[in-house]
C-alpha cells in the first residue's frame, strides 16, 4: 500500500514544481524512517555469532591479543601478591618484636603485677607478660626438657641457686615500634621500675632499635611501593592491551568502512568486535588466573622456607574465594578488552 | 527516481569544483551509463548519491527521499534502500559468500528464516550457488563482483548504482557482469553505472550521460555511444590493439565525446 502511494508520488515529481517535489521528498523520508522493526534479541544473537566466528577466523590475531592480555594480567597479579606478601612478612617480623625488661631476682609476683598495671595503662602497650624468678626457672626446665645432661645436674641446691640468680622478666608487645618513648619514660622514671630494674641486663629496646628501624622501613616500602607498582602495572597493562586490540582492529578498518557503506548500523558493526575483545578477555582471565594459581601454589612452600609470610594469600586461594579471584581476572579482562575495542572501533566508525 | 538539481561541490583546498551545477533526472527502471575521464566528477556524483559526501549547494532526491532531510543517524537506513556495487568489490574478507550476501539482509533486520530463503535465490541469480561456502580470497575477480552484485540486490532495492563495476575485470567477465546488471534492470531496478569501457556502452545502447570537468556535457537518450580517444597510441600498444581479438583492444585509452 505504502509502496503504491510512493510510486504514484514519484511519478508526480516535476523538476519545475518545487512544492510538489518537497512534499514527495518528505513523504519518501517518512517511508524510509518506517523501517522494519528490529528485534534486539535477534540482533544480539547475530552480533555474538559473528563475534565468535570472527574470533575463530582471526585465530592468530585473537591468540596474540589473548596472550598479551594474559601476561599483563599475570604481571598485575604478581605485583599485587608481592606487595601483600612483603607487607605481611614485614608485619609478621614487627609482631615478633617485643621489649624485654629485666628485674632483680628478688622481684616478687605482686610487684610484677603492679608494674604490669602501670605499663598496661600506656596507649602503645599491646600486651604484657611477666615471669618472676621461679617461673623463669620453670620455663628453663621446659625449654631444656630433652637435655638429660642439664636436668640431671639440677638438684635442690642448684635450683635454689638458679632461682636466686635468674632475673624476673617483663615482655611488652607494642602497637607502634617506631615510638617507644612513652614506655621508655615509664621504665626510666617510675619509682618501682627504677627500684627493681636489674643492674646487669639492660632493657632490649635499645638493642633492637636498628632491626626495628629496618623492618619498619621495609614495611613502609612494601605498602607504598606495592600500591604504586600495582597502579603503574595496571596502566601499562591497559596500554599494552589497548595497543594490541587497536592493531588488530587497524588491520580490519576496511571491513568497518565496507559495513558502513552497505548500510550497517554502528551497533551492528561495533558489536562483533566487542564480542571478540570480550572473548579475548575471558580467555586471558582464565589463563592468567590458572597460571597465577598453580604457579603460586607451587612457589608458596619454597617462599615459606625463607621465612616469607605467604599464609594470607595461600588461605585466600584455598578458600572459596578462589572463584572470586577467577571472576575478578575475567572481569578485568572483559572490561579492558571491551573499552579498548570500543575506542579503537569508534576511531574508524566515524570516518566513513 | 534519481534527481539532482544544480548540485555543486568543491573539495576543501581545490579551486575548481568537482561538480559544477549538475542537474540530472533518471526515470524509474532506466539503465544509465555515466561516463567521463578520471577527475570528471563521476565518483563525486556517486558519493553524493550514497551520502558519503554532501553537496555545497543544490538538491538531491533519491527514490523520493530528499537527502537534505536525511540526518547522520538515518544514513545507514537510507543506504540500506540502495544497492551499491563497488569497483574493488568491498566484500567482507573474513565472511563466506553466503555470509556476505546474508549480511545485507541481517542489517535490515530480516529474520533467519527469510534470509535462509532469500540468499540461495540471489546466489542462483548470480550463478554462485556452488561457491556459497567459499571466502572472497578463494574466488576470481568476476566471481567476487558477482557476490558484490548479489549483496546489493538481495534487499531488492529500487535503485542500484555501480561505480566502475568492470574496471578490474577482463573482457569476458565484463560481459557477464553487464549481462547480469541488464537482467536486474529487466526486473524493474533503476541502474546507474559509471564506466570507462566503450564496448559496454556501445553494445547495450542505453542512455549515456557524459561528464567533463564536473559538468554534464552530453546526455544521449537510448543508444548513446562514446568513441575512443583519437590521441595516437604508442606503436607497440597500437599493434597489439590491431591484433584480432586481443584483450588490449577492449581497454585502450579513450576520451568521452
Amino acid at each position: 500500500m505504502v509502496g503504491k502511494k510512493n510510486k504514484k508520488k514519484e511519478e508526480e515529481i516535476k523538476v519545475e514544481d518545487p512544492k510538489t517535489l518537497k512534499k514527495a521528498a518528505k513523504s519518501g523520508l517518512r517511508t524510509m524512517r518506517r523501517t522494519r522493526k528490529h528485534h534486539p534479541l535477534r540482533e544480539e544473537g547475530r552480533i555474538i555469532k559473528y563475534g565468535t566466528k570472527g574470533f575463530a577466523r582471526n585465530f592468530w590475531l585473537s591468540s596474540a591479543a589473548t596472550v598479551v592480555m594474559s601476561i599483563t594480567l599475570i604481571i598485575l597479579f604478581v605485583t599485587v601478591v608481592a606487595s601483600v606478601i612483603l607487607t605481611n612478612t614485614a608485619d609478621m617480623m614487627r609482631d615478633k618484636i617485643d621489649i624485654t625488661i629485666y628485674f632483680k631476682p628478688t622481684t616478687t609476683r605482686e610487684i610484677l603485677d603492679q608494674m604490669t598495671e602501670t605499663i598496661s595503662a600506656d596507649s602503645n602497650t599491646k600486651s604484657v607478660v611477666t615471669s618472676d624468678s621461679a617461673e623463669e626457672y620453670e620455663k628453663f626446665l621446659t625449654e631444656n626438657a630433652g637435655s638429660d645432661e642439664i636436668i640431671n645436674v639440677l638438684d635442690d641446691e642448684m635450683k635454689a641457686l638458679m632461682i636466686s640468680k635468674m632475673q624476673a622478666t617483663m615482655r611488652i608487645k607494642v602497637y607502634n615500634v617506631d615510638n617507644l618513648d612513652s614506655i621508655k619514660g615509664i621504665v626510666e622514671n617510675d619509682e618501682t621500675f627504677v627500684e627493681y630494674l636489674d643492674d646487669e641486663k639492660q632493657p632490649t629496646y635499645d638493642v633492637n632499635q636498628v632491626e626495628i628501624a629496618t623492618i619498619t622501613s621495609w614495611a613502609r616500602i612494601a605498602r607504598t611501593g606495592g600500591i604504586i607498582l600495582a597502579a603503574v602495572f595496571l596502566v601499562i597493562s591497559i596500554l599494552i592491551i589497548f595497543s594490541t586490540i587497536r592493531m588488530a582492529i587497524f588491520s580490519r578498518r576496511e571491513e568497518i568502512y565496507m559495513m558502513k557503506l552497505v548500510g550497517a548500523d554502528k551497533r551492528f558493526i561495533r558489536g562483533p568486535f566487542l564480542v571478540e575483545a570480550e572473548l579475548c578477555g575471558v580467555l586471558a582471565g582464565i589463563v592468567a588466573a590458572s597460571v597465577s594459581y598453580f604457579g603460586f601454589m607451587w612457589l608458596a612452600p619454597r617462599l615459606s622456607g625463607y621465612g616469607i609470610n605467604v599464609d594470607e594469600i595461600v588461605g585466600l586461594l584455598q578458600s572459596n574465594k578462589l572463584i572470586i579471584m577467577f571472576l575478578i581476572f575475567i572481569g578485568i579482562g572483559i572490561i579492558i578488552g571491551r573499552v579498548s575495542s570500543r575506542l579503537a572501533v569508534s576511531r574508524y566508525l566515524h570516518k566513513a | 527516481m534519481i534527481l539532482l538539481d544544480s548540485v555543486t561541490k568543491t573539495y576543501p583546498g581545490d579551486t575548481k569544483p568537482a561538480l559544477d551545477s549538475v542537474s540530472l533526472h533518471i526515470e524509474p527502471n532506466e539503465f544509465v551509463f555515466l561516463v567521463g575521464k578520471s577527475g570528471a566528477g563521476k565518483s563525486t556524483l556517486m558519493k553524493m548519491i550514497t551520502k558519503e559526501e554532501m553537496p555545497d549547494s543544490g538538491k538531491i532526491i533519491i527514490g523520493g527521499i530528499d537527502l537534505d532531510y536525511v540526518k547522520k543517524r538515518h544514513i545507514p537506513g537510507y543506504r540500506r534502500r540502495l544497492g551499491v556495487v563497488f569497483q574493488d568489490f568491498k566484500l567482507l574478507p573474513r565472511r563466506t559468500v553466503y555470509e556476505n550476501v546474508a549480511f545485507a539482509l541481517e542489517i535490515a533486520g530480516m529474520s533467519g528464516k527469510e534470509i535462509r530463503k532469500t540468499v540461495p535465490k540471489v546466489l542462483e541469480l548470480v550463478d554462485l550457488s556452488d561457491q556459497a561456502k567459499k571466502f572472497p580470497d578463494q574466488l576470481s575477480g568476476g566471481q567476487r563482483q558477482r557476490v558484490g552484485i548479489a549483496r546489493s540486490v538481495a534487499r531488492q532495492p529500487k535503485i542500484l548504482i555501480a561505480d566502475e563495476p568492470t574496471a578490474n575485470l577482463d573482457f569476458l567477465t565484463t560481459g557477464e557482469i553487464i549481462r547480469l546488471l541488464k537482467k536486474i534492470n529487466d526486473f524493474g531496478t533503476t541502474i546507474l553505472v559509471t564506466t570507462h569501457n566503450e564496448n559496454i556502452v556501445n553494445t547495450l545502447q542505453k542512455r549515456v550521460v557524459t561528464m567533463k570537468d564536473g559538468k554534464i556535457v552530453n546526455d544521449q537518450k537510448n543508444g548513446g555511444i562514446y568513441k575512443l580517444d583519437e590521441t595516437p597510441q604508442p606503436k607497440l600498444v597500437r599493434n597489439m590493439m590491431q591484433a584480432p581479438g586481443h584483450a588490449l583492444k577492449q581497454r585502450p585509452r579513450r576520451v568521452i565525446q
